[in-house]
C-alpha cells in the first residue's frame, strides 16, 4: 500500500512523457516480473527453482525479439501522445488566449491598435527600402558598373557631364575600365516624336554611345541591342524599344523587331526589345534608345565645352573603382592642360552605379526607418506595460490555476501563447495597415522613389513582417510573463494587496523608455518639418502661383529662319488668350535644368580676380523675365530687334555681375562666350535654377533669336487659375502647327511641388510617427498613472480620512507621473542629441541640435505627461475614504 | 503450454487479450494464465506473441497501462480496457461469430 501511494505520487511529478531510457527499463520490469510470476508457479508445482527459472524462459519465447518489437511499439506510442498533448495544449492556450482577449475588450483593443501602428509602419517603410535600396539592380554583375563623371573642382563642380571629345578620349586610353558608354538623357526633356501609326506621340528617349548595352551588360528579351557600327552615320537609323512601350504601343507584337517605325519623321528600324525592369538610365519608364549620333551638331554642339552626356563603367576584372579614378582623372587631368576648353576639368568623380541612382533616396529612408523603428519598440513597449498591467490584475487567476497544480512553465505558455497571438494579430493588421501605407506612399512618392514600381509588398517583406511582429511578442511578451510567474505564490497568500511593488516598478521603467522614444521621434520629426518650412519659404526668384508651362520640342519639320517665325507665332498666339499677362520660353525650365555650362572670358578682368567663374548659359525669347516673374534690376530685357545680324547681347543674373564684374555696373560690358563677344544689355534678379536648396548659379541669358535651341518650355502668366488654361494653351500651340507634339502642360507650382515632394513627404511622414509616438509616450504615462491611483485607493483615502489637504494627495500623485516624464525626457533628448547628426544631411537651414526644437518638444512634452497624470490624479481625489476603506 | 494445445488463428490474440482485460485490470502473466484456464488448457498464447500484442494494442489505444502492486506484492504492470478497446471487441466478435456461423453452415450438413 505504502509502496503503491509513492508510486502514486511520483507519477504526478513524472514528465508528461517518458524517456528512451525510461521506456526500456519499464519494459524490462515487466518482463522480469513475468518470468518470476511463471517461475513461481512452476516451483509451486514442484520444480526446483533453477529448472522453474529456465523452464519459464522457455515458454516465453523469444525474448530479444519480442524486447525489441515491444520497445518499438512502445516508442511510437510516446511520440504520438507528446504530439498529440503538444497540439492539445496549444489548442487549449490558443483558445483561452482568444477567449481572455474577448473578454478584456479595452485591452485587447488597445494592444491590436498599437501594435498594428507599429508594425504598419514598419512594413511599408520597409517595402519601399527593400524595393528601392536592397533589391539587386536589373543588370548582369552590377556591383562593377560605376558613373564617371567630369569634374572641375575649381569651381566646385564634381559631378559635370562629359563632353563627347572627351568621352572618346577616355573610351580610347582607359585600360580599367572593362567597357564604358554614354548617353544623354534628360527626364521628360529629352525626346523623339513618334509619328505615323497611330496617335502622334512624344517619347522619352535615351541617346547612348556605342558601349552603353555592353556596358550595362542586360540583353535584349527579343532581337538585339545596338551593334557597334549602328552608330555610325548612315547606319545608325535603329532604335530599341523599352518593354513597357513595347507592350503598351504594340501590344507586345513579338514580330516588332525588324519592321520600322517613324521618330522625329524619321524611318528607324526596330533592333530589339529590352527586358522588364530595364529603363536606364531612367527610373521609372522610358521608351526608347536610339544611337546618339541621330542627334546632330546642329542640335548639340560636340566642342569639348559642351559637356552633356552621362558616362557609365565597367570595372576591369580585379580593378577597383579608384584605380579607374585614377586612370581617368590622370587622363583628364592630361586632357585639361592640352585643350584650352578644357581649362580646370583636370578630374573626375566615380560613383557606384547604385549610388547614383538612390544617393538622394538613402539618406531620407534611412532616417524614416530608425523612426519607424522607434515607433516599433514605443509600440513593443507599450504593449508590455498593458500585459504587465492586465498580469497584476491577474494575478489572483493565476495563482488559482497554480495552486490547482499548473506548473510554473505551463503557466509561462500560456501567457507567452497569448502574447503571441496579439502580436500575430496585430502583425496581420500591421500588414494590412502597411499595404494602405505603400499604397499612400506610392500615390504621393512615385515620381520621387527610383522604381516606385517595383515596390510591393512580396514574400520577402511579408515574412520580415512575420518576424517581426512575432519577436516583439515574444520579447514584449517574456517581461510580464517572467514578472506574473514569479510570485504566484506569495500573490494568493497576500491577497489582493499584495501586487502592487515591483511590477509598478517595471512598468514605470517601460514607460520612461517609452516617453525617451517618443521624445528622440518627436524632436526628430520636428527639425525636419522646421528644415521643410524653412526650404518652402525660401526665395526662388521666381512667382510660381498663376503661371502655366507647356514644353515641346520643335521638330526637324521647321527648319532655318522659319523655326523663329514659328516659334514667334505661337507666342503670339498665345499672348492673344484673354486673362493671359505674360507668355515668354526658356531651354530649361528653372528647377528642372541647368542651361549650357560655359566658362565666359571677360576683357579686362583683373588677374587679382582670378578666372572668371563658370556660368549657366539659358536660351529665352521675349517676355520670358516678365512671364515667370523676375524682377528687371537694371538695363532692359530682350526685344525682337535682337536678332540674327544684330550685335549678340546678354542679360545676366545678379549674381553673375557680382562675379564677373565685382563692384561695377555690368550693363554695357562685354564677354566673349568661346569666340562670340556677347555685350549686357540688363541684369535680372537671381532664380534658383539647380534647386530650392542650391545656391545660385551665376546665370547668363541669351535671345532665342540669336541662339536657337529646339526645346521650348512656354511659361504663361495668367489671371485666376492656370489649370484652366491648359487646353486653351494647348489649342493655341496646334493652331500653329497641328503636329507639333507637346511634351507635358502643367503649372509652375506643380513643377515646384515635384521638386519639394521628397521633403515635404518625409516632414509629413516623420511628423505622423512622432504624434503616434508622442500618443503612445502620454498614454502609457496616463496608463501607469491611472494604475497606481487604483492600487493605491486605500493610501490615498486613509491619507485624506487623516486630513492630509487634497492638494497634497494630487501633487504626491502628479509629481510621481512628471518624474516619470521628466526620467524620459533627459534620456530622450540624450538620444536625440546622439541621433540627429545622421539628420544633417536631409534639414535645411536649420541646425540638427537646434536648441528651440528641443526647446519646444520638451515643453509640449511636460504639457502632454501633466495632463496624463492629472487627470487620474483627479478621479483619485473622488474617491471617497469610507468606501476606499472598505474596499476589499 | 501442454503440446495439445491448439494453435492460434491469427488475429485472435488480440480478442482473448481485450476479452481477459473485460474482467478488470490484468497483468501480462495473469492475462496469460486466465486464457489457459478459461479454455482448460485448450488454447495457449506463446508468452512472446501475447507481449507483442499487449504493447500493440496499447499504443493502438485499445488498451492502457498503468503500474500497480500484484497480489505476490510485487510491482507489476496493469492493463485496462480502453473504452475504444471494448468497442473494437464487440466489433470483433460479432464479426467472428458471423464467420463461424457461414463456415459452420457449409460445414453441418456433411
Amino acid at each position: 500500500m505504502n509502496d503503491s501511494e509513492r508510486l502514486h505520487r511520483r507519477r504526478q511529478f513524472r514528465f508528461p512523457w517518458r524517456s528512451r531510457r525510461q521506456v526500456a527499463e519499464e519494459l524490462e520490469a515487466e518482463l522480469a516480473f513475468h518470468i518470476d510470476a511463471s517461475a513461481a508457479d512452476l516451483v509451486a508445482k514442484g520444480w526446483s527453482d533453477a529448472a522453474a527459472r529456465s523452464e519459464a524462459v522457455r515458454r516465453f519465447g523469444d525474448m530479444d525479439y519480442t524486447g525489441a518489437y515491444c520497445r518499438r511499439e512502445d516508442a511510437r506510442r510516446e511520440q504520438e501522445k507528446r504530439r498529440t498533448t503538444m497540439l492539445d495544449e496549444l489548442w487549449q492556450d490558443l483558445t483561452f488566449a482568444f477567449r481572455s482577449m474577448r473578454s478584456s475588450r479595452g485591452f485587447t483593443t488597445a494592444a491590436l491598435l498599437t501594435l498594428a501602428l507599429g508594425i504598419g509602419a514598419n512594413t511599408a517603410v520597409f517595402s519601399v527600402v527593400h524595393g528601392v535600396l536592397l533589391d539587386p539592380l536589373p543588370f548582369h554583375d552590377a556591383g562593377q558598373l560605376v558613373r564617371v563623371f567630369h569634374a572641375q573642382p575649381s569651381s566646385g563642380n564634381l559631378r559635370g557631364a562629359v563632353s563627347e571629345p572627351d568621352f572618346l578620349d577616355w573610351r580610347e586610353s582607359s585600360r580599367t575600365a572593362a567597357s564604358m558608354g554614354a548617353y544623354f538623357f534628360a527626364d521628360g526633356l529629352s525626346g523623339v516624336d513618334l509619328t505615323g501609326a497611330g496617335d502622334p506621340e512624344r517619347l522619352s528617349a535615351a541617346l547612348v554611345t556605342d558601349g552603353f548595352f555592353q556596358t550595362l551588360g542586360t540583353a535584349a528579351i527579343l532581337g538585339r541591342t545596338l551593334a557597334t557600327e549602328e552608330h555610325l552615320e548612315g547606319r545608325n537609323r535603329v532604335v530599341v524599344l523599352s518593354h513597357g512601350f513595347w507592350t503598351r504601343r504594340f501590344a507586345a507584337d513579338p514580330s516588332i523587331v525588324g519592321r520600322t517605325i517613324r521618330l522625329d519623321g524619321d524611318p528607324f528600324e526596330v533592333a530589339g526589345v529590352m527586358p522588364p525592369g530595364f529603363t536606364y538610365p531612367a527610373t521609372q519608364a522610358i521608351d526608347v534608345w536610339i544611337p546618339l549620333s541621330n542627334l546632330g551638331p546642329e542640335a548639340i554642339p560636340r566642342g569639348r565645352d559642351v559637356h552633356f552626356l552621362s558616362v557609365v563603367a565597367r570595372l576591369g576584372p580585379g580593378v577597383t573603382a579608384a584605380q579607374l579614378h585614377d586612370e581617368v582623372g590622370g587622363l583628364a587631368a592630361r586632357l585639361s592642360r592640352q585643350f584650352v576648353e578644357n581649362a580646370g576639368w583636370d578630374g573626375v568623380t566615380v560613383v557606384g552605379l547604385r549610388d547614383t541612382i538612390v544617393g538622394d533616396v538613402r539618406r531620407p529612408l534611412f532616417v524614416l526607418s530608425v523612426a519607424v523603428a522607434l515607433l516599433l519598440v514605443i509600440a513593443g513597449v507599450n504593449v508590455a506595460s498593458l500585459l504587465l498591467a492586465r498580469a497584476s490584475g491577474r494575478q489572483r487567476e493565476l495563482a488559482v490555476r497554480a495552486a490547482l497544480g499548473a506548473g510554473r512553465g505551463r503557466i509561462a505558455r500560456q501567457l507567452l501563447t497569448e502574447s503571441l497571438t496579439l502580436a500575430a494579430i496585430g502583425g496581420a493588421l500591421g500588414v494590412a495597415l502597411g499595404q494602405l501605407g505603400v499604397r499612400a506612399l506610392l500615390a504621393s512618392g512615385s515620381d520621387i522613389l527610383p522604381w516606385a514600381a517595383d515596390i510591393r509588398l512580396d514574400g520577402f517583406v511579408l515574412t520580415v513582417a512575420l518576424v517581426t511582429s512575432l519577436a516583439v511578442g515574444l520579447v514584449f511578451g517574456l517581461v510580464p510573463t517572467m514578472r506574473a510567474t514569479r510570485d504566484l505564490d506569495p500573490t494568493l497568500r497576500a491577497g489582493a494587496r499584495g501586487s502592487v511593488g515591483s511590477g509598478q516598478r517595471v512598468r514605470s521603467a517601460l514607460v520612461v523608455c517609452e516617453v525617451a522614444l517618443a521624445v528622440m521621434l518627436v524632436i526628430g520629426a520636428g527639425l525636419v518639418t522646421k528644415s521643410f518650412a524653412r526650404l518652402s519659404a525660401v526665395d526662388l526668384g521666381f512667382r510660381s502661383q498663376n503661371a502655366l508651362v507647356a514644353t515641346f520640342s520643335v521638330g526637324s519639320s521647321h527648319q532655318g529662319e522659319e523655326r523663329l517665325t514659328y516659334v514667334e507665332s505661337v507666342l503670339e498666339a498665345v499672348r492673344a488668350l484673354p486673362g493671359v499677362q505674360a507668355a515668354g520660353s526658356i531651354r530649361d525650365l528653372p528647377l528642372l535644368g541647368n542651361g549650357e555650362v560655359n566658362r565666359p572670358t571677360v576683357p579686362g578682368r583683373s588677374d587679382a580676380l582670378g578666372e572668371p567663374p563658370a556660368v549657366q548659359v539659358h536660351h529665352v525669347s521675349t517676355d520670358f523675365f516678365q512671364a515667370i516673374g523676375t524682377p528687371l534690376k537694371s538695363g532692359r530685357s530682350f526685344s525682337l530687334m535682337d536678332r540674327d545680324g544684330t550685335p549678340s547681347v546678354t542679360v545676366v543674373n545678379e549674381e553673375a555681375a557680382r562675379r564677373l564684374w565685382p563692384g561695377q555696373d555690368a550693363v554695357g560690358k562685354t564677354v566673349l562666350l568661346g569666340s562670340t563677344e556677347v555685350r549686357v544689355v540688363g541684369v535680372v534678379g537671381d532664380i534658383r535654377q539647380r534647386g530650392v536648396a542650391e545656391p545660385v548659379d551665376p546665370a547668363m541669358y541669351l535671345h532665342l533669336h540669336q541662339n536657337f535651341r529646339n526645346r521650348i518650355s512656354l511659361v504663361v502668366r495668367v489671371t485666376g487659375d492656370a489649370s484652366s488654361y491648359a487646353g486653351l494653351v494647348r489649342q493655341a500651340i496646334w493652331s500653329k502647327d497641328p503636329h507639333q507634339t507637346i511634351t507635358s502642360v502643367t503649372m509652375l507650382d506643380d513643377v515646384l511641388g515635384r521638386v519639394t515632394a521628397r521633403p515635404r513627404l518625409l516632414a509629413w511622414l516623420l511628423s505622423v510617427f512622432g504624434a503616434v509616438g508622442l500618443t503612445l509616450g502620454v498614454l502609457g504615462i496616463f496608463g501607469v498613472q491611472a494604475y497606481a491611483v487604483n492600487q493605491r485607493r486605500q493610501e490615498i483615502g486613509v491619507r485624506v480620512a487623516l486630513g492630509a489637504p487634497l492638494r497634497s494627495v494630487v501633487l504626491l500623485i502628479v509629481g510621481r507621473g512628471m518624474l516619470l516624464a521628466g526620467a524620459g525626457l533627459v534620456l530622450g533628448l540624450g538620444g536625440a542629441a546622439l541621433l540627429a547628426g545622421s539628420l544633417r544631411a536631409v534639414l535645411f537651414g536649420i541646425e540638427p541640435l537646434d536648441a528651440w526644437t528641443f526647446a519646444q518638444v520638451s515643453g509640449a512634452l511636460l504639457g502632454a505627461a501633466l495632463l496624463a497624470s492629472w487627470l487620474p490624479a483627479r478621479r483619485g481625489l473622488a474617491i471617497d475614504p469610507v468606501s476606499a476603506l472598505r474596499y476589499d | 503450454m501442454a503440446v495439445d494445445s491448439l494453435a492460434l488463428v491469427q488475429g485472435t490474440v488480440n480478442v482473448l487479450i481485450l476479452k481477459a482485460l473485460t474482467q478488470g485490470p490484468m497483468h501480462g502473466y495473469g492475462i496469460s494464465k486466465w486464457i489457459h484456464d478459461e479454455s482448460t488448457g485448450a488454447l495457449a498464447v506463446e508468452d512472446a506473441a501475447l507481449y507483442q500484442a499487449l504493447h500493440r494494442l496499447e499504443r493502438k489505444g485499445l488498451i492502457e497501462s498503468e503500474w500497480g502492486v500484484s497480489d505476490a506484492n510485487r510491482k507489476a504492470k496493469f492493463y485496462t480496457l480502453t473504452r475504444e478497446g471494448r468497442k473494437y471487441l464487440q466489433a470483433e466478435v460479432a464479426a467472428l461469430r458471423r464467420y463461424m456461423d457461414a463456415l459452420f453452415k457449409i460445414l453441418q450438413p456433411a
